[in-house]
């Protein structure tokens, strides 16, 4: 059966999105990853105009992540003073990641800045999240009755914890001064801003490596700080771009939150290294699409105005 | 009397012109009424968009001069439209390079034909009538642009991502002619309607083709308009974008609480 889209102007069969949305949701609740990386292209693909793909996406990831924030906050694994921190970072970086992004496209090169960071810091990302796990995985096979909780204090620890305004954060079992998950959330932001995404994907490797958040609450305490960003993102979308559809949002979060709800009970069940690789991987391939975009002649050499 | 001889041929001089004029009106008139007997009416003229709508159909018939051959033109009207360009950047990696302003454009362009427009017209009366692509080539404004041969590249980039979008289309052959009981030509043809095409006011032109030329014109339009629902949010999106917006974000909000509080009561799982 299809759907008219009033502000995407154009009809689609409503599986697509439905099943799209299930498929992000699952995402979602498993990793705490919005998935707006890998849902707006794919709402591209099937015709929806790139602007409107983009706005609509933070928009069901608004529906989403609600699902996935009460389903992990339920459990308790959602850290509320981290995720405002990181809040307040992430709101300061966004700003600053939006002036960027002005001045990227003033300089005439900003498509160029964009793509290179994605793929540079989806890369990254990937390969260490990747390596990380397998070597984790292989030292608990090794010596499964021993923790690898105690980890070398490194270079990076010792400057940590010399910071001013230690705090101590229960839910999470860390201690870290107040200006560490403002500054990473900063650094997010930034980024999230260029790269036209909530930053999920980088939000969470930064809690799990450098902050040394559990897994679980890392999974719990992202989606609770893209549900926030993502209000945001909607409201100005809708407000100075028109750019939302409603009726999209609708169906796409029909398939997500339910979806968001099956993640988490499955994610409950994976061990925090499996759940780690398996992000990397997704991580990984969707680079490795990237790099294919950008290096194979593509069929159209002209696109719509808005959107990646 | 000679009077009235001289005054005859003068009676009989102004008789003949009367008559020649008579003639000339009627034979106008004839001609007339040949040039009127193109017509053209869109069935489905006013096409609603609603919840359901997955495209439609029209169809134009018109009556024609025997043996003319016929062109149907469907566009919206002109304006400009900004799209990004992808070229190379440093040999290997294809990125958006900018952007390109084409001007003087319609969003959807239809043209059908009884044979291949070039072969029934000259390029001359193509452009001035704007019926083929290559004639709206030289139609369109393309900016920033260097040389013509840039222009031509870019123009069938344009023509690819419209034919794409389903809102640019040319073909020969699929109008249907027909002579009818009192020796008139008929045509006919049934063509579905993108949904992609946006809701407004399509101007439909059927060209009567002779010897290469445009014999005759009759137009016809055909509108496009959201109702109910569709046109309330679509509206609504663009007049109070607030108060959408703040609905997005409570429809959002409140599922995700709806689908938790089911999960919840239907055991949840842990």
């Amino acid at each position: 059966m299809h759907l008219y889209l009033p502000v995407a102007l154009t009809s689609i069969n409503i599986l697509i999105p439905v099943g799209l949305g299930l498929a992000v949701g699952l995402l979602s609740g498993l990793f705490g990853v919005g998935g707006g990386f890998l849902l707006t292209p794919l709402l591209i693909m099937f015709g929806i105009p790139s602007t409107v793909a983009a706005a609509t996406d933070s928009n069901q990831i608004v529906a989403a992540s609600t699902s996935g924030t009460y389903a992990h906050w339920k459990v308790g694994n959602v850290d509320f003073k981290m995720g405002l921190y990181l809040l307040v970072g992430g709101f300061i970086g966004g700003i600053v990641g939006v002036q960027a992004i002005k001045l990227l496209h003033a300089m005439g090169n900003a498509d160029f800045v964009i793509k290179i960071t994605y793929i540079l810091m989806l890369g990254i990302v990937g390969v260490y999240m990747f390596i990380e796990s397998l070597q984790s995985m292989r030292k608990k096979k090794d010596a499964p009755e021993k923790e690898a909780k105690e980890e070398k204090e490194s270079a990076m620890g010792r400057f940590l914890k010399s910071l001013p305004l230690q705090t101590r954060f229960e839910k999470s079992g860390i201690t870290h001064s107040v200006f560490v998950p403002i500054v990473l959330g900063g650094f997010v932001g930034v980024l999230a801003a260029i790269m036209g995404v909530g930053g999920g994907f980088l939000m969470v490797p930064i809690m799990v490596y450098m902050l040394r958040m559990p897994m679980h609450v890392v999974v719990g305490t992202s989606l609770f700080q893209i549900l926030f960003t993502c209000i945001e993102v909607t409201f100005l979308q809708a407000y100075t771009n028109h750019s939302v559809d409603f009726l999209l949002a609708v169906l796409l979060l029909l398939g997500s939150t339910v979806g968001a709800q099956i993640g988490a009970v499955f994610g409950r069940k994976l061990k925090a290294e499996q759940l780690k690789i398996l992000l990397a991987v997704i991580v990984l391939v969707v680079t490795v699409k990237i790099v294919f975009e950008v290096t194979l002649t593509p069929t159209l050499l002209l696109s719509q105005v808005g959107g990646h | 009397m000679p009077e009235a001889r001289s005054q005859k041929p003068e009676f009989s001089k102004k008789l003949t012109s009367v008559l020649i004029g008579i003639v000339v009106i009627a034979i106008a008139a004839w001609a007339g009424d040949a040039s009127a007997m193109l017509t053209a009416r869109a069935n489905h003229d006013h096409i609603t968009i609603d919840f359901f709508y997955h495209g439609s159909t029209v169809s134009i018939r018109g009556i024609s001069e025997p043996g003319t051959d016929l062109v149907i033109k469907i566009t919206s009207p002109e304006g400009h439209q900004v799209l990004k360009q992808k070229g190379k950047v440093a040999g290997v990696l294809w990125m958006n390079v900018g952007q390109l302003k084409f001007e003087q454009t319609p969003n959807f362009y239809e043209v059908f034909s009884t044979k291949k427009t070039e072969d029934i017209l000259s390029s001359e009366e193509m452009e001035k009538y704007v019926i083929g692509y290559p004639a709206l080539a030289k139609h369109v404004e393309i900016t920033p642009v260097a040389n013509e041969e840039e222009k031509a590249k870019w123009f069938d980039e344009f023509v690819k991502f419209k034919e794409e979008s389903k809102v640019y289309t040319t073909s020969a052959g699929k109008i249907e002619t027909t002579m009818n009981a009192e020796g008139k030509q008929e045509y006919y043809i049934l063509t579905a309607w993108p949904y992609q095409a946006q809701p407004g006011d399509y101007l439909v032109s059927v060209y009567a083709v002779k010897d290469k030329k445009v014999v005759e014109q009759a137009q016809s339009k055909v509108n496009v308009e959201q109702v109910g629902m569709v046109k309330t949010l679509a509206t609504m999106a663009k007049n109070s974008p607030a108060i959408y917006g703040f609905l997005s974000i409570g429809v959002a909000l409140g599922a995700g609480f709806g689908v938790s509080l089911v999960f919840r009561k239907g055991g949840g799982s842990h």
